[in-house]
């Protein structure tokens, strides 16, 4: 916990940036971008680690030590990377996501991952991945390299994303996050931007979205959708983190997100380890919205409420999970 | 004679950062060059970010150094970004404001709810169940 507010962080991944693991320059150039996030947004006075402390494979039990034993974190998402286009094992593998939720059973969820290009496999895998290792929700990554080459697909087709859906559906799964915006290296931009978002929500308005990174720099077309979508959520992951370093970008970014969306529909995420969470959690919960956005622009402040809702009680109630229960056993344990 | 430093800005204007290619917004739209100085056949351009996140901050480096190098009267160009100035929405010009951006400041929408029902369309969500198929018949 974090003042009063419970801390659900939506990912982590256990990263594996060994070299014998990239797939050629594609993967060793998308381990490099990732470290200069790491470099270039970590706040001057925390740890930066150099480029051999962080490009290496992590061990799932020093993902959960940053995350619970460095920062105020109550409960967690184990996410993986289904990257086999850049990386052998994807880069952060759902075996060794599993293991890292099975540290702390109580505390750590594991979101599960598939290809959905790889039609029957994917979903014999989404159904291992729920009724062997508890998968709660999915997380989609529609621009990839396969074969050699950019080979993107849309969440709103309905020959390559609706079957996984339905799938999840069938296994009881509601919750989908995809990852939008931010591209993973060179992508072609247009399958980064969230207009195939309408025909997932539209379809699907059983299952709730996370639209990961808030679709940056998409902002404006995210807020829209969210707007129009009540199945349609948006996660400040990444985003997050230039709290510090260009405190004005994010706070445009939230207020845009506040007044059009509200602070029901906004999910905190840390990407721990790219970045320790602790000093992201704590300028989040010290922060305001400048007065002269508010004055001069109309956007609305952040309150604690909203800041309570952000960090943790949105995610708790897409889990279907209760605040006061969560609490209780975070205590428990 | 052709002022060497407009010439040179004019070839910054058709360089464009990908997210933005398809719009016609180009990397001085976009507010991204801090500044720019040409002497004696030297010129030295900086770059401003809008996220450090930016994977194509290497292409356009290469395609700013790559224009200018091509003007006659630039033998050599260096190009670095600066980051000790944040790129914000002030620096996009009128017309990459009007292109980008969809949504204006909430002070302008006065209530909220009147103002995204007066733009929501009506009718049932869009149907794309059968897309695939229309474009392949």
């Amino acid at each position: 916990m974090i003042g009063d507010a419970f801390v659900f962080d939506c990912v982590a991944h256990v990263f594996n940036f060994d070299k014998s693991n990239a797939v050629g320059p594609p993967g060793e150039m998308f381990s490099n971008h990732l470290y200069a996030f790491h470099a270039v947004l970590t706040p001057s006075g925390e740890t930066v680690l150099p480029p051999e402390s962080f490009l290496r494979n992590w061990r799932p039990a020093e993902i959960d030590e940053m995350v619970f034993g460095q920062s105020d974190t109550d409960m967690l998402v184990a996410m993986p990377l289904p990257l086999t286009d850049l990386y052998q094992d994807g880069l952060s593998a759902w075996e060794r996501c599993v293991e890292l939720a099975s540290l702390r059973p109580d505390r750590t969820v594991f979101w599960g991952s598939v290809n959905p290009l790889e039609g029957k496999r994917a979903l014999d895998l989404m159904e291992r991945q729920v009724k062997e290792f508890g998968a709660k929700a999915f997380k989609f990554y529609n621009v990839r390299y396969d074969y050699g080459e950019p080979y993107p697909w849309r969440m709103d087709d309905p020959k390559v994303a609706f079957p996984v859906f339905e799938k999840a559906r069938e296994l009881g799964v509601k919750l989908i996050g995809v990852h939008k915006g931010v591209p993973l290296g060179p992508q072609p931009i247009e399958h980064t931007q969230t207009w195939d978002m309408d025909g997932a929500a539209a379809a699907f308005p059983d299952l709730n979205f996370v639209i990961f990174h808030v679709g940056l720099p998409f902002i404006d077309e995210v807020c829209w959708q969210l707007i129009r979508y009540p199945n349609l959520y948006a996660s400040i992951a990444a985003t997050i983190n230039f709290i510090v370093r260009a405190p004005r970008q994010f706070a445009e970014t939230l207020g845009k997100l506040l007044f059009w969306c509200g602070e029901d529909k906004i999910i905190y995420g840390s990407e721990a380890p790219i970045f320790n969470p602790q000093w992201a959690l704590k300028a989040f919960w010290e922060f305001e919205i400048p007065k002269d956005l508010q004055e001069g622009y109309g956007y609305p402040p952040l309150t604690e409420q909203g800041k309570r809702k952000i960090l943790g009680e949105n995610l708790l109630r897409l889990h279907g999970m209760d605040v006061a229960k969560a609490k209780a056993t975070v205590a428990a344990t | 004679m052709d002022d060497p430093t407009k010439t040179a800005f004019d070839a910054l204007d058709t360089v464009f950062d990908p997210c933005c290619r398809e719009r016609g917004i180009s990397i001085v739209d976009m507010g991204l060059v801090a500044s720019l100085q040409v002497r004696h056949g030297q010129a030295s351009v900086e770059l401003v970010l809008t996220s450090g996140w930016c994977p194509f901050a290497a292409r356009v480096m290469g395609e700013v150094k790559e224009k200018l190098e091509a003007l006659p009267d630039i033998q050599r160009a260096d190009v670095h970004v600066v980051w000790d100035r944040p790129w914000t929405m002030d620096r996009l010009s009128l017309s990459a404001r009007t292109k980008l951006r969809f949504l204006p400041d909430p002070i302008e929408v006065g209530d909220r709810q009147s103002y995204v029902a007066g733009h929501v369309r009506t009718g049932p969500a869009p149907d794309h169940s059968n897309a695939v198929e229309e474009e392949t018949a």
